[in-house]
């Protein structure tokens, strides 16, 4: 297989007086599923275009495997893209789609058949592209994506429209194509969609990136090492607590113990003989861990309007 | 290129119907030329009757390039083209090779037709010399504006806008020229404007005419090239 890492570097781009992008830097490495994360408008779908070579940029460098994009004789068995699942012409039936993006790469009738296949779409190949629902249509978009056997693989919002069987589908497929070492760029404004999904995460806003880090640390980050506590003594615990060097607030009807690890908290309110039915570690999501890191670069959030 | 031509191929086929536009381009020609033909006054040039039919290219033609181009961006489809496809020009030089094929195939078979009718129907042709070049001629001329379509579809990126500023480019000169009173004036229009000077190869007898038939070709070949040039220039430039 090609080298797959795509490299970004420093990309910037201004359309009059937005900036789009203001000096996105990230990596892309093989045999792990990257999510790509922000608020509408941050710049996503700019930066994968430019990925592309389909936008310019006014400075900086996207690369693929050390070259550029429009440097590739046969792009698409380098990397497979999948922008808009709707760009597609209603008249055409879904397999010449398939079929023309084929032979523009110098493959043929096989390969479409074996990339139906894959996203489950045979039975409805020869179906005209205008009669297919959203679900099929990322499909389709998946399916073209993956036609040169690429590398890399750039996917923007491709749960869009997806039944949960698609939404169970994706997740396979994505860990599969990892697991096989392509790079993998899942795009989406929902973090909530990469949990379980993605191992490492760009979030970026204002067309910068604002965080690059491995989801497991990221959550632990979030998390804030905060213990929960839930008793019917709130009051003799939390002086307990206290006591032992930890900070004690109260959250919904339950104590919230800073600095001090769960193990410590039970020995504590077992030597205190405190009552408590419930002690564990608070488990940040993803979403909340990226609440935290957009809440100031939000673009559009009500008050601004 | 090879590829990207055999893409832009398969893309044109599978689109839907659009392969019927040069069947209905020299069906159009050859049935409008018979009907010219049949009735043509004594005098009148027979090339200008047997190949009436060409006023009408302009318009189918514009048709057949504009509809599958703009379909294109309107979709936005025009990004995976370039993203399997990131030399433009390549891409530009495909789409230029798929649309024009088809037209000088269709343009060739009917202007055969449309003088062989006209003969038929008992227009006094002449010497072959000129019949050849009537015929080569007026094939040229439809790709030719085959060519001219594509550079302005791509530069407009919108089939309406795209027939109507070529439909406006060959049918508007025709109506406003005669309108102008200097006679100077009048003749040098219709050296350049593309309807007229490219019109001129069709006739037979060409003493007479605002301009030869070569150079008529020429002046046409000339707003293609400006055509496609702000075309290629519109696709390499800008963003997708």
């Amino acid at each position: 297989m090609n080298d797959a890492t795509i490299t970004v570097t420093d990309l910037r781009k201004r359309y009059g007086r937005t900036l789009a992008l203001d000096g996105m830097t990230f990596a892309v490495a093989p045999g792990r599923v990257t999510g790509f994360v922000g608020p509408n408008g941050a710049g996503k779908s700019t930066t994968l275009r430019a990925i592309l070579g389909l936008d310019t940029v006014d400075a900086g460098t996207a690369l693929i495997g050390g070259r550029p994009y429009r440097s590739l004789p046969r792009p698409l068995t380098h990397v497979g893209a999948l922008l808009d699942a709707g760009a597609l012409q209603p008249s055409r039936r879904a397999r010449d789609h398939l079929l023309w993006l084929a032979h523009s790469q110098g493959l043929g009738a096989r390969r479409v058949d074996e990339v139906l296949a894959l996203a489950g779409l045979t039975d409805v190949a020869r179906r005209r592209a205008g009669g297919y629902s959203l679900g099929m249509r990322q499909r389709l978009g998946i399916a073209a994506a993956l036609l040169g056997d690429p590398a890399a693989v750039l996917l923007d919002e491709p749960f869009n429209g997806l039944d949960p069987e698609g939404f169970v589908w994706i997740r396979g497929l994505l860990a599969q194509l990892a697991a096989e070492g392509r790079a993998v760029l899942v795009s989406t404004h929902l973090m909530g969609e990469l949990q379980g999904i993605a191992q490492h995460v760009v979030v970026v806003g204002r067309g910068r990136v604002l965080a690059d880090a491995g989801v497991a640390d990221l959550l632990a980050a979030a998390g804030g090492g905060r213990v929960l506590v839930r008793t019917t003594a709130a009051t003799d615990a939390a002086h307990a607590l206290e006591r032992a060097g930890a900070a004690v607030t109260v959250r919904d009807g339950a104590l919230s113990v800073a600095d001090l690890a769960a193990e410590r908290v039970v020995a504590v309110l077992g030597a205190e003989r405190v009552p408590f039915s419930e002690v564990a570690e608070h488990r940040a999501t993803l979403e909340e861990a990226y609440m935290a890191l957009t809440r100031d670069a939000v673009e559009y959030w009500g008050a601004a309007l | 290129m090879r590829r990207a031509v055999h893409a832009e191929w398969t893309k044109l086929r599978t689109g839907g119907g659009i392969l019927l536009a040069p069947l209905v381009l020299a069906v159009a020609i050859v049935g409008l030329g018979a009907v010219a033909a049949g009735t043509a006054k004594a005098g009148a040039d027979p090339g200008r009757a047997a190949l009436a039919g060409l006023d009408l290219g302009p318009a189918i033609v514009a048709l057949l390039v504009a509809l599958p181009v703009g379909a294109e961006y309107a979709t936005g489809m025009i990004r995976t083209t370039l993203a399997a496809t990131p030399r433009r020009s390549a891409v530009l030089a495909a789409k230029a090779v798929v649309l024009g094929g088809p037209v000088a195939l269709a343009g060739a078979v009917a202007a055969a037709g449309a003088l062989l009718a006209g003969r038929w129907l008992g227009l006094d042709l002449g010497p072959s010399g000129a019949v050849l070049r009537a015929a080569f001629g007026s094939t040229l001329f439809l790709v030719l504006v085959a060519l001219l379509a594509l550079g302005i579809a791509v530069a407009v990126r919108d089939a309406a806008a795209a027939s109507g500023v070529v439909l406006g480019l060959f049918y508007l000169s025709p109506v406003l020229v005669p309108l102008v009173r200097d006679p100077a004036w009048r003749r040098h229009l219709e050296q350049i404007t593309p309807m007229n000077a490219g019109l001129a190869v069709r006739s037979l007898h060409v003493d007479g005419l605002p301009i030869g038939p070569w150079k008529g070709l020429a002046v046409l070949a000339a707003w293609a090239a400006a055509a496609l040039a702000l075309g290629a220039f519109a696709l390499l430039r800008r963003d997708a």
